[in-house]
């Protein structure tokens, strides 16, 4: 029961961390129709901003999200401004091909700056745990769970209670519609892709605490992520948020009663039985033609 | 020996990388000019990961190539020539390394080659050396497949292949007092040519000694759960403790150890702790304590022309320890030397083959030599993290520590 018990707890803790991972991705698909491969080299890049600024002032790495999340956000901004906004028009496919060149640039760039060597940012923490009974919770996941949640829930509030988090809204569910009520939809695009960015500051910090990373880690990122997204509905952001806590607990249980060795193959094993019976993800709206291919 | 793996993506990645990067010619070394009248520089082609995954090994191979040329160049050449190496950049990537050693060979006309990094690499680009009868020594491929095929060209200059990693180890072990002796030991494990072969020639050994094997498991590159893994590894409780890791998940696997709180009597990880600081950083220092590694080479080692080694990479390349496996790519290169120099001629490179084949070379790794496949024949030194630092502790012989902490206080 114990060890029951503890594979839930550990998977939700991680699923968590993906959930927050894997909503600036469906953000930036839902309202935009973008397919943002580059999501996970955001997420390393925002790991090594981290690395930089925990080796040179010794803050606490998820306090660092303060700084992470702005240049993120910026960054995702130029980059839209001055790549993506360019293939708007262009179908989904073209976003993909956009993104992943992105994604190779930014590798070799964090290589050249980094180095492609293994990097680990170790607050005191790092491998230190709580124990509750004979339950054992390691602190770095509590704590990136507990950060996660803040930021999920400050996005969230962001998306409902907010006049542009409305726009944003409005433009993922008709386009057309929020733009015959006043919604600059262009400048609603370039906000929600800075956003969908600006997540990974504190994705970006949260890994960089638990795994150690390189600039070629983005690949195992990327995969989970569009695997979580596509299980919960691309797009949807509660869909996000389930389907990444089941990919975390699911790889969690398969570790502990099946082998580790299933943990990567299992969840996509989920995604294709839940795409048999509900093709639209378990949150999504529909399923769209242009995407059903990726 | 020591690889970072990469995921499908990257094959495509490193393709696109490779076409803007090119390869890259690396003219001759100084050296004495007596030997000018002599005919043209051999010249010696090899290609090497200098981007994608394995950058950073690759690129330290090619310093190691490239401080034998400068050394056999101020001796005055191979055979009364001078030297030219000739480095590709294979990008990381299986398609391209074939792609350099075809080009190598058929365009830019070398009359050597020298091996790539890993054994992924080394896999296809060693047949391509066979298929146009090129000697081809290699310095990180070390997985048993790579000498399963019958090659007659190929040797591995690492002192053994990846099953016989851990021989000294387990002697270690096996030659313990009773009373101290491990009764008990847990085996997890990368899936992966190069850590599981390590793990399964200890265990071999352990299981016919009579150590239980209380657990056993494999986890795919992609895992990042390493929490489970460590908390059935902590019920299993076993005496010692093997982990066959390439680098992340050999962090990955420690970290979570001092999660769950468990310290075996003695802890053994293949490859991540023989990548010095990286390792410390990534665990923190004190987790390093007591914790068992096999390696090929170290730099305090009283090997033959190591000293010599260090000092002329020091003078080209800066202050600083060389990586393993720039000295690894040294010694291919005093393999490849050794058997030009008895045979006398590169023309028929069959022969120098035959010669390597039937004896011992002197290298900065020590002496080495190999059976008819080209696997190595020798044993790796282990090492062990004291007081933050790695030792070499066994053999007694080679050692730059004489104590063996025996018990783990890290992990």
């Amino acid at each position: 029961m114990t060890k029951l018990v503890e594979a839930i707890i550990l998977g939700l803790l991680i699923g968590g961390v993906y959930a927050l991972m894997a909503s600036g991705l469906t953000l930036i698909f839902g309202v935009m129709n973008v397919i943002n491969v580059a999501h996970g080299a955001f997420l390393i890049l925002a790991a090594f901003l981290t690395y930089s600024i925990w080796t040179a002032t010794g803050v606490d790495p998820l306090v660092t999200i303060a700084i992470t999340t702005p240049a993120m956000f910026g960054f995702g901004w130029l980059l839209y401004s001055g790549a993506i906004v360019r293939i708007r028009a262009a179908p989904a496919a073209a976003s993909v091909l956009l993104t992943f060149a992105l994604a190779l640039v930014l590798e070799g760039v964090m290589g050249l700056v980094w180095g492609n060597t293994s990097h680990a940012i170790r607050p005191p923490y790092f491998n230190q745990s709580f124990t509750v009974g004979e339950l054992f919770l390691p602190k770095a996941q509590v704590y990136g769970c507990i950060v996660a949640i803040g930021v999920l829930v400050a996005l969230w509030m962001f998306l409902t209670r907010t006049w542009t988090g409305r726009a944003i809204r409005a433009s993922a569910v008709n386009p057309q519609g929020a733009r015959l009520v006043g919604v600059n939809v262009a400048a609603v695009a370039t906000t929600t892709f800075a956003i969908g960015v600006a997540t990974t500051g504190a994705g970006g910090s949260i890994i960089g605490v638990l795994y150690p990373f390189l600039p070629g880690s983005h690949y195992l990122w990327i995969s989970r992520l569009l695997g979580i997204i596509v299980l919960g509905g691309m797009g949807s952001l509660p869909g996000a948020i389930v389907g990444a806590l089941l990919i975390g607990v699911g790889e969690s249980l398969t570790a502990t009663y099946i082998s580790p060795q299933w943990t990567t193959a299992v969840p996509y094993v989920v995604i294709f039985l839940v795409l048999l019976g509900r093709p639209q993800g378990l949150m999504g709206a529909r399923l769209r033609e242009d995407v059903a291919a990726v | 020996m020591r690889r970072l793996r990469w995921v499908a993506p990257a094959l495509a990645a490193a393709a696109m990388l490779a076409a803007g990067c090119g390869g890259s010619d690396n003219g001759g070394g100084g050296g004495s000019s007596s030997n000018q009248a002599s005919s043209k520089p051999i010249n010696i082609g090899a290609s090497l990961p200098l981007t994608g995954d394995f950058s950073e090994p690759g690129k330290a191979a090619r310093q190691g190539y490239q401080v034998w040329q400068k050394m056999i160049n101020d001796q005055g050449g191979l055979l009364g020539r001078k030297v030219r190496i000739v480095v590709r950049d294979d990008a990381s990537d299986q398609n391209t390394v074939v792609a350099d050693y075809n080009a190598l060979i058929s365009r830019q006309k070398v009359d050597m080659l020298l091996g790539t990094f890993s054994s992924l690499l080394n896999l296809p680009a060693s047949t391509v050396a066979e298929r146009n009868r090129k000697l081809y020594v290699e310095p990180a491929g070390g997985a048993p497949e790579i000498f399963s095929r019958g090659y007659k060209h190929l040797f591995f200059a690492q002192q053994a292949t990846a099953d016989h990693q851990g021989d000294v180890f387990a002697q270690y072990i096996l030659g313990l007092p009773a009373n101290q002796r491990p009764k008990t030991a847990a085996y997890p494990s990368l899936d992966d040519p190069f850590a599981l072969p390590v793990l399964d020639g200890i265990r071999q050994k352990f299981e016919k000694a009579g150590i239980k094997t209380v657990y056993r498991t494999k986890y795919a590159n992609e895992n990042t759960n390493f929490d489970s893994i460590a908390n059935a590894v902590k019920a299993a409780n076993p005496d010692v403790l093997l982990h066959g890791a390439t680098f992340g998940d050999g962090v990955n696997f420690v970290r979570a150890l001092n999660k769950v709180g468990f310290t075996p009597k003695y802890f053994f990880q293949t490859s991540a702790p023989s990548f010095a600081d990286q390792y410390s950083k990534g665990v923190g220092v004190k987790n390093t304590e007591g914790t068992f590694y096999a390696v090929s080479w170290d730099a305090k080692a009283k090997t033959p022309g190591n000293a010599e080694f260090v000092k002329t990479f020091n003078s080209m390349f800066g202050a600083g320890e060389p990586a393993e496996d720039a000295a690894d790519a040294f010694a291919a290169a005093q393999v490849m030397q050794a058997a030009v120099k008895a045979v006398g001629s590169i023309s028929d490179q069959t022969k120098l083959a035959n010669w390597i084949r039937t004896h011992s070379v002197n290298t900065i790794l020590g002496p080495l030599k190999w059976d008819k496949t080209g696997a190595p024949q020798g044993q790796f030194l282990i090492g062990q993290w004291q007081g933050g630092k790695s030792q070499i502790v066994l053999p007694k012989d080679a050692a730059t520590s004489q104590t063996i902490v025996e018990k783990n206080a890290g992990a």
